[in-house]
């Protein structure tokens, strides 16, 4: 994994678990935030407008559903982003 | 200079008494800020029922209702800024969430509360606003971050 990759994924993992109030290291790539967490579509809203405000990007809100887990989000965050991790 | 008597506020918000806790705007600038008040009573539904020979303390005005109240005073300046421009906002109003919510003093029968508000980010349905709330001169609280959005076809109070 990239240096750029890590430090993307930790931002946003940060952003995730001060969202849905656990501690970062509770956040895996591929664990679900509704199954896991109990995420519901208010805490996604909430994940989506701090990532939009940090990176000052816009994203879709079609894109929400997709992002249910740490990877799907950084995936469509990357995607919006352009980044080259 | 917009302002808005408690008619034009019924209007706007679906809330009604007891539970619309916004009295006057006496000052708003669509899609940017609002300023509010809300006059605290002795007659509140609150305060019904307490106990005789409680200390004054027992009469502050609850942290949740002010919050509410801060909460409607946002959602008043979100609505009628997308009446303004023209966008409709059909579904019920939820309050979403608060965050970074610091109570710094407490307002009493007689007060007045007075909330600044000003919208942070809209996303959709979704709009996340800032402000404070004050008694005359005294700051009783800041609110980081409330999250109000409009949701269709659902009962009120479903937070998903």
């Amino acid at each position: 994994m990239s240096e750029a990759r890590e430090k993307h994924l930790d931002e946003l993992r940060e952003i995730v678990a001060e969202v849905l109030e656990v501690e970062p290291e509770e956040i895996t790539e591929t664990g679900s935030f509704v199954e896991e967490h109990e995420a519901d579509s208010l805490r996604a809203i909430e994940i989506l407008a701090r990532i939009e405000k940090k990176y000052k990007i816009d994203i879709p809100q079609s894109e929400l559903p997709q992002m249910e887990n740490l990877k799907a989000v950084y995936d469509v965050v990357a995607a919006q982003s352009g980044w080259q991790d | 200079m917009i302002t808005l008597e408690h008619a034009d506020i019924r209007r706007i918000l679906p809330h009604r008494h007891p539970v619309l806790l916004v009295d006057r705007v006496l000052d708003l600038e669509p899609g940017s800020r609002i300023t509010a008040t809300k006059t605290v009573s002795g007659s509140e539904p609150c305060y019904a029922g307490l106990d005789e020979d409680l200390p004054t303390s027992a009469y502050a005005y609850p942290a949740s209702l002010l919050v509410e109240s801060f909460g409607q005073t946002g959602a008043v300046l979100w609505l009628y800024s997308a009446a303004t421009a023209g966008e409709r906002r059909e579904g019920t109003l939820i309050f979403g969430s608060a965050r970074e919510v610091t109570i710094t003093g407490s307002a009493y029968p007689g007060d007045v509360l007075r909330h600044t508000v000003e919208i942070d980010q809209l996303i959709g349905d979704n709009a996340f606003m800032r402000g404070e709330t004050w008694v005359g001169e005294r700051r009783i609280a800041t609110l980081g971050s409330v999250l109000a959005v409009v949701r269709e076809g659902i009962a009120a109070g479903t937070g998903s």
